[in-house]
């Protein structure tokens, strides 16, 4: 089968991307986290910009790569395509959780506050919470081919939601709070920028990775419980025959 | 031409079985009278400060009215497994998806229309000069809320868990229509001028217009395989 | 001409392998009675045929129309009488009848609909809510239904389950005058002395596997 031969070249170049992940993660971490000099207003705390920014940008990238995975699903019906964004939601889910940590903990020195409702913060929770109930939606279904269905449906609407849910929570912002908040201080010097950059392609890299292994893992799983159910019946014909 | 008559024969039958049986209607009405009893204990307040919560108070009460309707409008179709009969409709889906939102709009808006004086009786609010725009905002918030609610509802009618995921569904995606609509409440009960408020009014007909669209398109894959 | 073709159909729900490679042909004319124990798939198969399921592998055809490709042509010509008889309870026969056909785009008269109803003899209760009809009289009116439509494919789950022995008559009536017009029938039954005088071919589900057997088979007890 055609699958199986795409699936024989990625598993060719997956290590790869394994690899040069973990030389861009270590690379950008040891630049970010000791090389580079802290920064004039935040001292020591930016660091945790390293971390945090590719975060975000991933987990962003992981919902695009979700959206445009389903719009692919609904079109072609492929079953790997489905096996691609349930990987993609799980990691995403996991991205995007860490993003939301990682900046709550640099929003506590530099904002004095762990949360506010802020437009990015409130897209990137709600997006959260739309990924969290698209892998719990997939549980709920018994049938495959219904499960991968509506949860393209679902993330679908997501994808139109999400950037309307951005602009109406700036709108209401700028009503009730100050904008007081803002990058500030943070300028783009070469010193942040390399490891930064490091960073983002070294989270990109890993992110893929990672989805490569787990769509995989996820159609291996589909097709082995194929194998199962098929044996199993075997089994109960055999029984009642005798 | 068969498009429209379908969708007349869905919105046909689903006022004539509301008609007869009154679940739906008497139930969303029944409950939210309590989510207004449980609010109006809850904040024991003076006119001033009603009048900076009520607008939220409004919403959430209709919103949860509203997902009691919408989860109603297609677990009637589980009866006698009507949903495989448009399941196998020869016509596009869409009719369908359309018939039910106008049913489901015409549920919840009348509910509202009931509910809105018991907010002014109980909450004390002068509404008079401003009931045309309270009435336009209601409508464009409730065409929102039934545009994809009833997209979700079709959705969760055919999965395990489905009074719950409703909600878990519905909720985080009708956020912009929650904020807009409470803001323009909120504007419209101040007495405010409209031009400060009808930016939200704006947002709520963008959100309508979209996801009608998409959820219309989105609509066919969720009832046909 | 080839009315239902089917090639290694399969369907798995969740890790339950339900039908495992299904290839069937049936013929215009043809009346196919489908036999197995509960849970066989029986309905899962008559499902899939009526464009209600997607298979998990395999392709099918209607009429000649690809079952993925062009289900809406498909849904035009067949009728499906499911174990649900469709029907809803706060709506009186005549409506469910009005409503039914209007999804499908036909607007039968008043005549048509009470010849319908007189046929299979619950005229009299054309105005009565179906919330008071018991089941027997529930799958009268499906058929009633299946009467107005006049379908190219038949699809029965059960078809005579429920029914008195004057009801039974009436299906097999109904379903005799389809097959001297050419329609093809694929019905699901547990019942053989029913079904065997009607049918031209017949299979035993057994396990998502399909075996078909003689129809003088139907007469010996060893199959059962």
């Amino acid at each position: 089968m055609i699958i199986h031969r795409v699936i024989r070249k990625v598993q060719r170049f997956q290590g790869w991307f394994g690899s040069g992940a973990a030389l861009c993660l270590i690379a950008g971490l040891y630049i970010g986290l000791v090389d580079s000099p802290p920064d004039y207003y935040q001292g020591e705390v930016v660091r945790i910009m390293y971390v945090h920014v590719p975060l975000a940008h991933t987990s962003l990238f992981a919902y695009i790569v979700l959206s445009v995975g389903s719009m692919w699903y609904l079109w072609k019906r492929d079953p790997i395509v489905d096996n691609m964004c349930h990987a993609v939601a799980a990691l995403g889910a996991i991205f995007t959780t860490l993003a939301l940590a990682t900046g709550m903990i640099w929003g506590k020195p530099t904002w004095n506050t762990w949360w506010t409702w802020d437009a990015r913060l409130t897209s990137y929770s709600v997006m959260l919470l739309i990924l969290i109930s698209y892998l719990m939606l997939r549980t709920f279904i018994d049938d495959h081919e219904k499960e991968a269905r509506y949860a393209a449906v679902l993330a679908i609407l997501g994808l139109v939601d999400l950037p309307i849910i951005h602009f109406s929570v700036e709108w209401w912002r700028t009503l009730h709070q100050p904008q007081s908040f803002s990058m500030r201080g943070v300028s783009m010097s070469s010193e942040i920028l390399i490891p930064l950059m490091c960073m983002s392609i070294g989270m990109s890299l890993l992110f893929s990775y990672m989805l490569m292994v787990r769509t995989q893992l996820l159609y291996l799983d589909r097709l082995l419980h194929a194998k199962k159910g098929r044996l199993l019946s075997q089994f109960h014909m055999s029984q009642s025959d005798s | 031409m068969t498009f429209f008559n379908v969708i007349r024969w869905i919105v046909w039958k689903d006022l004539v079985i509301e008609l007869r049986s009154r679940e739906t209607m008497s139930s969303m009405v029944f409950f939210a009278l309590i989510v207004i009893f449980i609010f109006s204990f809850s904040f024991s307040m003076d006119q001033q400060a009603a009048r900076e919560v009520i607008a939220g108070i409004i919403w959430v009460a209709f919103a949860f009215t509203g997902i009691i309707g919408l989860g109603k409008s297609f677990s009637t179709e589980l009866q006698n497994d009507c949903l495989e009969a448009l399941q196998m409709v020869p016509e596009s889906k869409g009719a369908i998806y359309l018939g039910k939102v106008v049913a489901n709009f015409l549920f919840i808006f009348v509910v509202e229309i009931l509910l809105f004086p018991m907010f002014v009786i109980f909450f004390n609010l002068d509404v008079v000069e401003e009931i045309s725009i309270l009435l336009l905002i209601f409508f464009l918030a409730t065409v929102g809320l039934s545009a994809v609610g009833t997209l979700f509802s079709a959705l969760t009618v055919q999965i395990r868990a489905r009074e719950v995921m409703l909600p878990i569904l519905l909720l985080p995606m009708v956020i912009p229509v929650m904020i807009a609509a409470v803001e323009a409440t909120k504007g419209a009960l101040n007495g405010d001028p409209l031009t400060m408020y009808s930016q939200w009014l704006e947002l709520l007909a963008i959100f309508d217009v979209i996801f009608t669209v998409v959820s219309f398109w989105l609509f066919e894959f969720v009832m046909d395989n | 001409m080839t009315a239902i073709f089917c090639h290694d159909l399969s369907k798995s729900y969740g890790h339950y392998q339900v039908l495992d490679g299904i290839s069937l042909t049936i013929q215009e004319g043809e009346c196919f009675a489908l036999f197995g124990p509960n849970g066989a798939g029986k309905t899962t198969l008559l499902k899939i045929l009526a464009t209600l399921l997607r298979p998990s592998e395999g392709h099918y055809e209607i009429l000649g129309l690809d079952g993925l490709k062009e289900k809406e042509a498909i849904r035009a010509n067949i009728m499906f009488l499911a174990h649900g008889a469709h029907l809803y309870d706060d709506l009186n026969a005549k409506e469910n009848l009005e409503f039914a056909l209007a999804l499908r785009g036909l607007s039968p008269t008043q005549h048509e609909i009470k010849l319908a109803l007189d046929r299979v003899t619950i005229g009299a209760f054309a105005e009565m809510k179906v919330r008071n009809y018991s089941a027997g009289m529930k799958k009268r009116l499906a058929l009633a239904k299946a009467m107005l439509v006049k379908p190219k494919v038949l699809l029965l789950d059960e078809p005579f389950a429920a029914l008195d022995t004057a009801g039974t008559e009436i299906m097999r009536e109904y379903i005799r005058e389809r097959l001297s017009e050419h329609s093809a029938v694929l019905m699901s039954t547990h019942d053989r002395e029913k079904a065997r005088p009607i049918s031209s071919r017949a299979g035993m589900l057994r396990q998502g596997t399909l075996q078909e057997i003689s129809i003088e088979a139907l007469h010996s007890d060893d199959l059962f």
